[in-house]
């Protein structure tokens, strides 16, 4: 196989703006006809900048791209399709009220007379589709097909362009294991037809399957390419990291025998039973349990923003039944979303703004908001939890999700909490934000607070964890108290097959 | 001074408000000097006093259809009170407030509360409103209103009516609440968004409900302040044509109609701008219709460069 394509980017090593601090700085990346090239970096790397650039979404300021040894430079991604690169977002970009065959041939469909010519554009669509292995019905409603299914046909789409670069970013984020497969194998019919794919994932065990090459992107900076054949996976995490991760879940905490949250008979839902728990002081609780589990429900019913069907919750020896979160919090209590963007953080106001939201009572006096005051708690939080931002009033929809995630624990720290209820601490966030984490939330207990923690990523769960109550159908089904029963076939049991203790 | 200078440039309706200034003062006659300043100001004085409160409420991500149907029930009720019922200054004034403030509540608490949107429980309330001064006044206007009263908003101070002094001191009160109070960083998170608001222990319900209090209670002290000014109480005092103006004060001062973001100094440069306008179109004698559909061509114009520059960021 031979280079046809080839993108170069290089800066010269000065460092690139692009909008914000989005910063590329030099970057070198090629792609092989029928490859399929990995690119992997944690949040914030570059990823997906450089794609962006490659796909003609934003112009690059510098450096050069070659496509089949002719250098180009595409002002759109009109352009850069038109050339045949193609971008499978991760959010799909069709029409979910069309049906199969519009969307594939949307403001292309074959006319007749300046007619639309129905019948050669549902064979035309049923061809395409046949020849990447999938009998789709090309005249069923797109919003009728499964997430993977509209994948294929965002594929068949970026085909019909004659595509000869497909950049896919986390295609495989939202499909079962079952259409990853066959995903992987329409992957495989497309490298031999010759197209070159760039993959973006986070998933190691994919990279085994379906990569040649891995790139590894760090802070805006190209830091190698290694063959996806037997690449070691921690060889790979340093090079996403710059430094060995020895210890991932420090444990500097002791529990106390002193309880601060209680939960007796609490039903969450009227078909479910009733559950009890406890927190203690110092303590890191973890709530496993699948999806949809009413793990989510239960930590917002303690924080008072959902209504219990019965049972009693008592906080720091308070009976809370009906509190609602304005008073829980000026009691200390803190609620960290799984959900940052929509119910953690305020992305449209500045990191000042948003660390001293939860606090803006305790804070300051008379209803006036000391602006000294508020700066000098926004730029100790930034300075503390290595928020990386231009300033404490960059906004906060445009940090990356790590440092966004770093800014809601801000938020939090400074309502000077005791009880912190985490749901889904490191979702969405980089290996090097994540450990930060680990060791914030080890901090948090040390210092005598209580954390109750739920995550569906068992080994951070273990990790943490100094016990951990397992939840199935809206009700908890096992406690593991002794570190040896923490293990992830241990947990899984109880999750899956109802195990009890 | 700096910070100042960085708000208007990013508000765009100061560099706006000296164009049209350049504008007039170059093609108007009689546009520059002196009286016609001081008359560009006491116009100015009511309309500025109102989109405070209207600026709050956008704010949350609602709006307040009612306003101008608030102030025509404020005149209605301040002319009763103090010329048919004959009762002091003090309590007319205080009374007509609080007739706004009761409103608000009522606007505040079916948004709030009762889940209903903001535009139809306003537009609902605005309308009962309206029905309700046409049928206290019994379609009557009353006029000469009695001195003690209208020395409220025309005591002549420097040159200006005490009504222009009372719209300063007040938007500087509302510059304070809505960007320097606890209250006004609530009601901003509230607008951007109402559930991480709420999950970060915002007393999110008490800020919605006070912001329609607060709007309410200022188109009363609004409507008062006309009543006084026209000398002549009526339900048709304010009415849709009002609300609409003092919306599009806002919108061209740059508050967002999606929440969360309002600027008091904004606001003000916004009600000058239409003042400015209607300044021009009376002097240059064109009529007054085309004011109306000026104002709605700079309500479209504003929204269009909002959504421009929304897409730019």
């Amino acid at each position: 196989m031979h280079g046809i394509t080839k993108f170069i980017y290089d800066s010269s090593g000065r460092p690139i703006r692009n909008s914000d601090v989005k910063i590329l700085d030099s970057v070198s990346f090629d792609l092989r006809a029928g490859e399929v090239h990995v690119l992997v970096g944690e949040n914030g790397a570059g990823k997906s900048t450089l794609m962006k650039i490659l796909g003609g979404i934003i112009p690059p300021d510098r450096g050069t791209i070659t496509l089949e040894g002719a250098a180009v430079s595409f002002t759109s991604a009109r352009e850069a399709r038109g050339r045949g690169i193609a971008f499978i977002h991760q959010e799909l970009n069709l029409c979910a009220n069309l049906d199969v065959a519009h969307n594939i041939f949307l403001g292309r469909e074959p006319t007749r007379g300046g007619v639309l010519h129905k019948k050669e554009l549902y064979t035309q669509a049923r061809a395409l589709l046949s020849s990447l292995g999938f009998e789709l019905d090309p005249m069923v409603p797109l919003g009728r097909l499964t997430t993977a299914h509209q994948q294929i046909v965002e594929i068949a789409k970026a085909l019909s362009y004659e595509s000869k670069i497909l950049i896919m970013d986390e295609p495989t984020a939202s499909l079962s294991k079952n259409e990853i497969d066959r995903l992987f194998s329409l992957m495989k019919t497309l490298q031999a037809r010759g197209i070159g794919i760039v993959y973006i994932s986070h998933r190691f065990e994919e990279l085994r399957e379906v990569g040649d090459r891995i790139s590894v992107l760090r802070d805006g900076r190209s830091i190698g390419t290694i063959p996806s054949h037997g690449f070691r996976e921690d060889e790979v995490i340093q090079m996403m990291v710059g430094r060995r991760i020895d210890d991932m879940y420090p444990r500097s905490h002791r529990p106390t025998d002193d309880v601060l949250l209680a939960v007796e008979n609490l039903r969450l839902l009227p078909a479910a039973p009733p559950l009890s728990l406890t927190v203690r002081r110092g303590e890191v609780v973890g709530i496993s349990g699948l999806v949809g589990s009413g793990r989510t429900e239960l930590l917002k019913t303690i924080f008072g923003a959902r209504r219990l069907v019965s049972g009693r919750i008592v906080y720091n020896g308070r009976k809370i039944n009906g509190w609602g979160p304005g008073r829980l919090v000026r009691a200390g209590m803190a609620y960290l979303s799984e959900d940052r963007k929509t119910e953690g953080l305020i992305t449209a106001m500045t990191i000042r703004e948003n660390v001293t939201l939860a606090s803006l009572f305790r804070l300051f006096r008379f209803g006036t908001i000391s602006q000294r005051k508020e700066y000098e708690a926004a730029r100790k939080c930034v300075q503390e939890l290595r928020i990386i931002a231009r300033s404490v009033e960059q906004k906060v929809g445009t940090l990356s999700g790590g440092n966004q995630q770093r800014t809601v624990f801000a938020k939090w720290r400074v309502a000077e909490p005791r009880l912190l209820l985490l749901d889904e601490p490191t979702r969405g966030i980089d290996v090097n934000a994540k450990s930060e984490i680990y060791k914030m939330i080890d901090e948090i207990a040390a210092q005598g607070l209580a954390v109750l923690m739920v995550s569906s990523e068992l080994p951070e769960l273990i990790g943490m964890s100094d016990r951990i109550y397992v939840m199935r159908g809206g009700t908890l089904v096992a406690e593991l108290t002794e570190r040896k029963a923490m293990t992830q076939a241990g947990i899984l049991a109880h999750i899956l097959m109802g195990a009890r203790d | 001074m700096r910070r100042i200078m960085h708000h208007t440039l990013k508000n765009g309706s100061a560099v706006i408000l000296v164009l049209l200034a350049f504008v007039g003062i170059v093609l108007v006659r009689n546009f520059a000097s002196i009286d016609n300043a001081a008359i560009i100001a006491r116009q100015s004085a009511i309309p500025a006093i109102a989109v405070l409160g209207m600026t709050m409420v956008l704010m949350t991500g609602g709006i307040d259809l009612s306003f101008g149907f608030v102030v025509g029930l404020a005149s209605t009720a301040t002319g009763l009170m103090a010329k048919v019922w004959g009762l002091p200054v003090g309590l007319t004034v205080t009374a007509t407030v609080l007739l706004g403030s009761l409103v608000g509540l009522l606007n505040g608490a079916i948004i709030q509360y009762m889940r209903v949107p903001a535009f139809i429980a306003t537009l609902g309330t605005g309308y009962i409103l309206y029905g309700i001064s046409k049928l206290i006044s019994a379609g009557n206007v009353i006029t000469r209103l009695p001195h003690s009263l209208l020395a409220v908003g025309r005591t002549d101070l420097l040159g200006l009516p005490t009504s222009v002094f009372i719209a300063a001191g007040i938007t500087a009160l509302g510059w304070f609440l809505i960007h320097r109070s606890v209250f006004g960083r609530a009601l901003s998170a509230f607008g951007f968004n109402p559930r991480a608001a709420f999950l970060s222990g915002l007393p999110t319900a008490r800020v919605n409900v006070l912001t329609y209090v607060l709007c309410s209670s200022l188109a009363a002290l609004a409507g008062l302040l006309l009543t006084i000014r026209v000398n002549a109480a009526q339900p048709n005092m304010g009415g849709g044509v009002f609300t609409f103006e003092i919306i599009t004060a806002a919108i061209v001062g740059g508050t967002s109609l999606f929440g969360g973001t309002g600027s008091v100094i904004g606001s003000l440069f916004g009600v000058l701008i239409i003042k400015v306008i209607e300044n021009c179109i009376n002097l240059m004698n064109i009529s007054y219709h085309l004011y109306l559909a000026v104002q709605g061509g700079i309500i479209l114009a504003v929204i269009v460069m909002d959504k421009i520059r929304n897409r730019a960021a």
